[in-house]
């Protein structure tokens, strides 16, 4: 579920004044200058913390700038294991969130539980979205950092709906 | 009255569990009169992920690779130390090319464990350079183990018996490179950070430890290292080659937080003289044990093995009943007891100075819950 | 010889057992078993020796908790395992007295286990949520022989 842009007149209707132009560059905006919240839960907040440093650089993609304080981000990365004593503190996060927010559960911790789910498991809630919405999945234990910066465009895209160079990337 | 009015209450200030994430899921609560702190005490519990508790639901192979993530930036000594529980249990004995690769293996995971502590800890003093200096040379060092053995961070690579792959040429010349490559790098860290009067005047005379303190509340690492107390296992208890190398073990004279951070910085130049010898002396041979059962089922009967982690002592203890499934497998943890020690070394101490203090203590808050 | 000091001064004590482990196999140099209202003393005897608290470990049979304390140095090796037998519904006594550090340590067997320490300053759930209503290692024995 995206909020703002697009996407939202599919679950409001067609607006009144739609000035389409204006909404274009807002996207634009807000899908390159994303500032993503210091959430590392586990293991996955190295990897997040990686590719945030030289070698992979998330700044040049305008993602760089990590604010600790919910308030003033836009992007949740979800990165590692939600135990059950967390989880009403990832909730309470995400309400802090002002919209229009996105999240990215990176890792298989966050999108199905990982390696700790197994029938009798009583310690984790498995996977970010049984409690609040995610818009980009990113495999692995923990994923490579090019594998996040893969989520970061992808995400990208369902933000503006436009492809990056797709006509060179799909020959 | 007028006094009244002027009273001092307390109030209590949450620290987490969400903060910026170098140290995990840690909350600490903190009662405070003005900006020092009377109480702080650590609520623990938001990593908790039930590893003990998938021990009795795992044959033994099954739960090796949980040791890569209870604590992930040391794993391959968490691995090193429950592999050599079970082959206690079950009589295995590793044979030598496949120690030394483990040695190898297990101190270069110590560098980038002391790497990334020590610019995540000035990334928690204000400083944002070292953490981008020590995050390159960390991956230098990662993507030597990433050729070894496939992972970045959470390795399973020890087996039972030994380790599963070779080294060759291309990663002996890229680790002498390293080694090369990172004592230069180290007088850059000296300039940088150990002399800069900032950072010594945030670590000198911060949060003391005696070494009595040491002995009642059971700290192993550099926590203990720094107060005066030369405990190693690699050199008190010796496990694997280590007996064969000639390296040094740092300690600090005051016990305050910058001893601990100098005892993690020379404890990464002794890292390497470890990795040059072994890379010097390692013998030809097989890596594997011949004969390793299809099926783990060891007697019964109870082992304890402890192992020097980047964080401290790691004890792995196994108790067998005869199954395949193990009938209790208790982690020690370091940060376990390095952390028990944080209410009473923060009475009276200003916030600045508390993440200090947590900083040089290492954490890392899902090993603590496991 | 650490060893032989350890042995001296748990002597008076009276203890079920304490004697030599064999090193090789199970990594403990000497094994003592006890009651459980002796072990303040026991850990009185290790702190005077300057040994250290290195783990304590809850064990679920089928008649009994086992408590496993595991004491080592740091001048000399010498690793001490101390087993302790608790029935199923009595309080074993605390050493976070002695030992500070067995504070959080008595604090999990509780939360895993349930096991009770009398004279624990703080006896809350560690690991857990405060709320929660189970203690997720006790076993579910069915038929099956007892193994101590």
């Amino acid at each position: 579920m995206v909020q703002g842009g697009f996407h939202l007149e599919k679950k409001t209707g067609a607006p009144l004044i739609h000035i389409g132009l204006v909404e274009e560059a807002l996207n634009l905006a807000r899908a390159n200058s994303l500032w993503p919240m210091t959430f590392g839960l586990a293991c996955c907040a190295i990897e997040m913390m990686a590719t945030g440093m030289a070698r992979f650089d998330l700044d040049r993609f305008g993602a760089g700038v990590f604010r600790p304080s919910p308030r003033q981000c836009d992007l949740m990365i979800i990165a590692g294991t939600i135990s059950k004593k967390m989880a009403p503190a990832v909730v309470r996060l995400w309400e802090q969130m002002p919209a229009p927010k996105w999240s990215i559960a990176m890792g298989n911790c966050a999108i199905s539980g990982g390696p700790f789910y197994y029938p009798d498991q009583y310690a984790i809630v498995p996977g970010a979205d049984l409690i609040i919405p995610v818009d980009v999945y990113v495999p692995g234990c923990p994923p490579r950092p090019e594998g996040l910066l893969e989520g970061i465009l992808v995400l990208e895209e369902l933000i503006t709906q436009r492809g990056r160079l797709r006509k060179f990337r799909d020959a | 009255m007028l006094e009244r009015g002027l009273e001092e209450k307390t109030y209590v200030l949450n620290l987490g569990p969400q903060h910026p994430s170098t140290h995990g899921v840690l909350r600490v609560e903190l009662e405070m009169e003005g900006e020092f702190i009377t109480k702080a005490d650590p609520d623990i519990g938001y990593g908790h992920r039930g590893h003990e508790h998938m021990a009795e639901n795992r044959t033994y192979p099954q739960f090796l690779p949980n040791m890569g993530r209870v604590d992930y930036l040391h794993a391959l000594a968490y691995n090193q130390g429950y592999c050599m529980a079970v082959e206690k249990l079950i009589g295995l004995t590793v044979p030598e090319r496949g120690e030394y690769i483990r040695v190898i293996t297990a101190e270069l995971n110590r560098i980038t464990s002391h790497l990334l502590w020590v610019g995540a800890y000035l990334l928690d003093l204000g400083a944002f350079t070292p953490i981008l200096y020590s995050f390159d040379d960390r991956e230098n060092a990662l993507d030597l183990l990433d050729y070894l053995t496939g992972s970045r961070l959470t390795y399973c690579f020890y087996r039972f018996g030994g380790v599963p792959v070779d080294i060759d040429d291309d990663f002996t010349e890229g680790c002498r490179k390293f080694i090369q490559r990172l004592r230069h790098r180290f007088a850059d860290y000296d300039d940088l950070v150990t002399k800069n009067v900032i950072f010594i005047h945030r670590t000198r005379d911060v949060g003391f430890i005696t070494q009595e303190q040491c002995i009642k509340y059971g700290l192993t690492g550099p926590m203990l290292r720094g107060s005066g107390i030369p405990f190693d296992i690699r050199k008190s208890e010796p496990y694997s080659v280590y007996p064969q190398f000639d390296f040094e073990i740092p300690i600090g004279e005051q016990g305050d937080v910058l001893d601990r951070y100098l005892v993690r910085v020379r404890e990464m130049e002794q890292s390497l003289r470890i990795i040059e010898q072994a890379l010097d002396q390692i013998p030809q041979g097989p890596i594997m044990a011949e004969k390793v059962p299809k099926r783990i089922k060891p007697a019964a009967g109870e082992v304890y093995t402890a192992v020097e982690s980047a964080r401290g002592e790691f004890g792995c203890f196994v108790v067998s009943a005869g199954d395949p499934k193990p009938y209790r497998i208790k982690l020690r943890v370091p940060s376990f007891g390095n952390l028990s020690i944080l209410p009473e070394i923060a009475v009276d101490t200003l916030v600045a100075d508390l993440v200090a203090i947590l900083g040089s203590i290492d954490v890392v808050v899902p090993e603590i819950d496991r | 010889m650490l060893k032989d000091n350890i042995q001296k001064a748990l002597a008076p004590l009276n203890l079920e057992q304490v004697a030599a482990g064999e090193y090789d196999k199970t990594g403990y140099h000497l094994e003592v078993t006890a009651a459980p209202e002796q072990m303040p003393e026991v850990a009185k005897a290790m702190l005077s020796l300057g040994c250290f608290l290195e783990s304590l470990t809850g064990l679920h049979y089928p008649e009994h908790f086992t408590l496993v304390y595991h004491f080592n140095n740091f001048r000399e090796l010498c690793r001490t395992a101390v087993h302790v037998q608790v029935p199923l519904d009595q309080e074993a006594p605390t050493i976070s007295h002695i030992y500070p550090g067995a504070n959080w340590y008595e604090r999990e067997a509780y939360d895993l286990y349930g096991i009770r320490f009398a004279g624990h300053p703080d006896l809350r759930r560690i690991l857990l949520p405060f709320d929660a209503d189970f203690h997720p290692l006790l076993k579910k024995f069915e038929e099956k022989p007892a193994d101590a």
